[in-house]
């Protein structure tokens, strides 16, 4: 009797602390922010008593939250699009014979490490109005300064250089890893077909890892659309409210989830935003999902 | 509950008697001579900057042996949004928590989070402070008081010698402040500094002189009955069409955002002569410009009238335990012996009648400023400021008239649309 417990606990007990840190730190702060979605609440008086949808209702009806999804999107596409280009270019060139390799891949890893504070200072530097070195180099060739977050364009092409800085090494890493699982024999029979090294790379290496594209597309898909650290870093210090620009102009949803919960003490949206953020996501990782399923069972 | 208590306690004496037994061993253990229970207690102190609170709370720990102070200093917009999501949280909060004047309306909401100060007989010391600044503290009428005033932010203007000279402009500080009464004027000699050729712009941002305008009114935003009254106040009008007048002509601004990285760097590389500055501000300064510009930044008269810019509150979150010890400390930390100690220290204007009046105050002087005479400078303006009153949604809706400046700062749109825009934003944010 006392063995036949055993043996139906044991495996729970095993798998027991997974499922208590799911709802110690996934579906405890998950449920209590529906609720507090639904009410409206104040960050530090707390409840001020259930208004059903209402919040969910002045979202959709406001334009600063589409502009903050337009924004996430855009940075979303013009950080992560060339990101992954760049990594699997990056993995590739890792991937040969090359003169000192273990240095090379160490330090393709070295952006992702460094504290996101520091990369934010640095590239505030970078594209400085005044004194930065990009609007100096624009000044070589004779072209005027930008004032890099004034606009739309400039400051979603800065921070994206910042997202694409930090990531881009971590991702070619990964490639990395899966490029050295693929079998030699297929490159030497691709060397015997003629193929160029070009051709071996776009019939060979790409389809092989295409799962740790997938994955990697995941993982970047959830990754940008919570982009927070780097635009609110690009905002100065002097006005870190959340609001991204003196016109939203690179204002993220999580940054304006910030500005409400933070700046503006209003925790029942700063809720509701994070849980429409959630249903985003998980739709994006649904459409992946979908994907994958069916480029694996194509092949 | 209450056996938890008491095993608590116990827990704490115990640790006391430990710690008092090493300091005898170690020969440092004093006699108790505060009275009370002598139980061993921690006092923690939350600041956004250097309030120069060290060597005061030093000297309170050698005459309290039973209490232990810590300090936990955080960089100023952080300080305020953590106090906000830890009195939200029921816990975490210092024993004292500083709360600057542009925060406290926010935090007046929720005061219930507070201990009044009232009850251990804060009103008694009413007198000590300036009549604003004592104002500023309270709620409910007058019933609640929020916390003990520490310093205030009187105005005055901080400008570049060098290239005042360079520009043709006078340079003696009484010279310069005769050059204008109002702001107006103060734009009109900025046309002859730019006229000049000078490769320096004239003022560092639109935020800086906005904020200054607006900190000379007696209100803004909201009425002192707190309404919102910004789209109908004409002084707040006035002051944003001042400023976006001049906000994108040639010359005149370094369109710089205040307290941000590359204002710093314009500190040093000199590409503005003036700014507003209260006296909490000219350690900035001095740190921005570093010691290659030392003996170039001298100080006039702010354009208007006195105002106050910023100042701060040291309030007693009730979450603490020992909410009598923390108010006894905040009311040493605010004394006027106090305040006389930290503005030499630190610069930080004392916001007591009595304390402004002390030679050493009033006879102190800043070396990196060309030695002008702050004491007597913030002294003054600090008698003769206006208070500016600030409605309890202040902080929803000032960031907005900010950003509208900048927008037109940035050349990005026209000073009527800007103002359209922000009055539309205002209404939004208030839920209008």
């Amino acid at each position: 009797m006392r063995g036949r417990l055993d043996r139906h606990l044991t495996p729970y007990l095993f798998v027991a602390p997974f499922f208590v840190l799911f709802a110690v730190f996934g579906a405890y702060p998950l449920l209590a922010t529906l609720w507090m979605s639904l009410h409206d609440w104040h960050l530090i008086n707390g409840d001020g008593g259930f208004i059903g949808l209402a919040n969910y209702s002045d979202l959709f009806a406001d334009p600063d939250f589409w502009n903050a999804l337009v924004n996430t999107l855009s940075l979303f596409v013009i950080s992560t699009v060339p990101q992954l280009f760049i990594a699997l270019g990056l993995a590739a060139l890792l991937n040969t014979k090359l003169r000192g390799r273990t240095f090379w891949r160490a330090g393709v890893l070295v952006p992702n490490v460094v504290s996101v504070v520091a990369v934010a200072l640095v590239f505030a530097q970078v594209f400085g109005r005044d004194f930065g070195i990009v609007n100096w180099l624009l000044g070589l060739v004779g072209l005027d300064p930008i004032d890099w977050p004034a606009d739309v364009w400039s400051s979603h092409l800065a921070i994206a250089a910042i997202v694409t800085w930090r990531w881009t090494g971590y991702n070619a890493l990964i490639y990395l890893a899966a490029m050295q699982a693929v079998p030699n024999d297929l490159y030497e029979s691709a060397r015997l077909d003629g193929a160029s090294t070009w051709k071996a790379f776009w019939t060979v290496t790409v389809p092989m890892i295409r799962p740790t594209i997938l994955f990697t597309t995941v993982v970047s898909t959830i990754g940008g659309l919570q982009l927070f650290a780097e635009p609110l870093l690009f905002e100065s210090k002097g006005a870190s409210t959340g609001t991204g620009g003196s016109d939203r102009q690179y204002q993220t949803i999580t940054m304006y989830l910030y500005e409400k919960g933070f700046t503006l003490f209003d925790a029942g949206s700063a809720a509701t935003i994070a849980w429409v953020l959630f249903l985003i996501v998980a739709l994006f990782a649904l459409i992946n999902f979908a994907v994958v399923r069916r480029t694996v069972a194509s092949r | 509950m209450a056996a938890g208590g008491v095993f608590a306690r116990r827990g704490v004496r115990l640790a006391a008697g430990l710690v008092a037994g090493a300091l005898a061993l170690t020969g440092c253990g004093g006699g108790d001579e505060s009275g009370g229970e002598g139980e061993k207690i921690t006092l923690t102190v939350a600041t956004f900057s250097d309030f120069g609170y060290e060597p005061l709370v030093k000297d309170y720990m050698a005459a309290h042996p039973n209490v232990t102070i810590k300090l936990r200093v955080t960089e100023f917009d952080q300080h305020h949004k953590q106090l906000a999501t830890r009195l939200g949280a029921g816990a975490g909060a210092a024993d004292i928590e500083a709360v600057e004047e542009g925060y406290l309306p926010q935090f007046r909401q929720s005061k219930d989070k507070f201990v009044n100060l009232a009850d251990f007989g804060a009103k008694d010391l009413a007198k000590q402070w300036l009549p604003w600044k004592w104002e500023q503290s309270l709620a409910d009428g007058g019933n609640f008081v929020m916390g003990l005033g520490t310093d205030m932010g009187g105005l005055a203007l901080c400008y570049r010698s060098d290239l005042f000279k360079a520009a043709g402009l006078p340079v003696e500080r009484d010279q310069v402040s005769a050059l204008w009464t109002g702001w107006d004027e103060y734009f009109a000699v900025g046309d002859r500094f730019v006229a000049s050729g000078s490769k320096a712009k004239w003022f560092d941002g639109v935020g800086n002189i906005y904020q200054a305008m607006m900190n000379q009114t007696p209100y803004g935003y909201f009425d002192t009955a707190d309404a919102y009254v910004g789209d109908s106040n004409p002084a707040v009008k006035t002051a944003f069409d001042k400023v976006a007048a001049v906000a994108n002509k040639p010359g005149m601004s370094a369109k710089l955002d205040p307290f941000s990285q590359q204002w710093n760097v314009g500190f040093k590389q000199g590409t503005f002569a003036t700014l507003p500055c209260p006296s909490w501000m000219l350690g900035l300064i001095k740190d921005g410009s570093g010691p290659e510009n030392a003996g170039k930044w001298d100080i006039a008269k702010i354009p208007g009238n006195g105002g106050n810019w910023g100042g701060s509150f040291l309030t007693v979150p009730k979450q603490g335990k020992h909410a009598e010890e923390a108010y006894e400390l905040a009311k040493f930390l605010t004394s006027p012996d106090a305040e006389a100690k930290i503005f030499q220290n630190v610069g930080s204007l004392p916001s007591q009648p009595e304390t402004l009046k002390n030679p050493a105050v009033l006879g102190f002087k800043n070396e990196y400023f060309s030695n002008a005479p702050v004491g007597e400078i913030y002294a003054k303006s600090g008698e003769t400021l206006q208070p500016n009153y600030r409605g309890t949604r202040d902080a929803d809706v000032r960031p907005v008239f900010g950003r509208a400046l900048a927008r037109v700062e940035q050349g990005k749109q026209a000073p009527a649309d800007a103002w359209t825009q922000a009055l539309t934003e205002a209404g939004k944010a208030l839920g209008k």
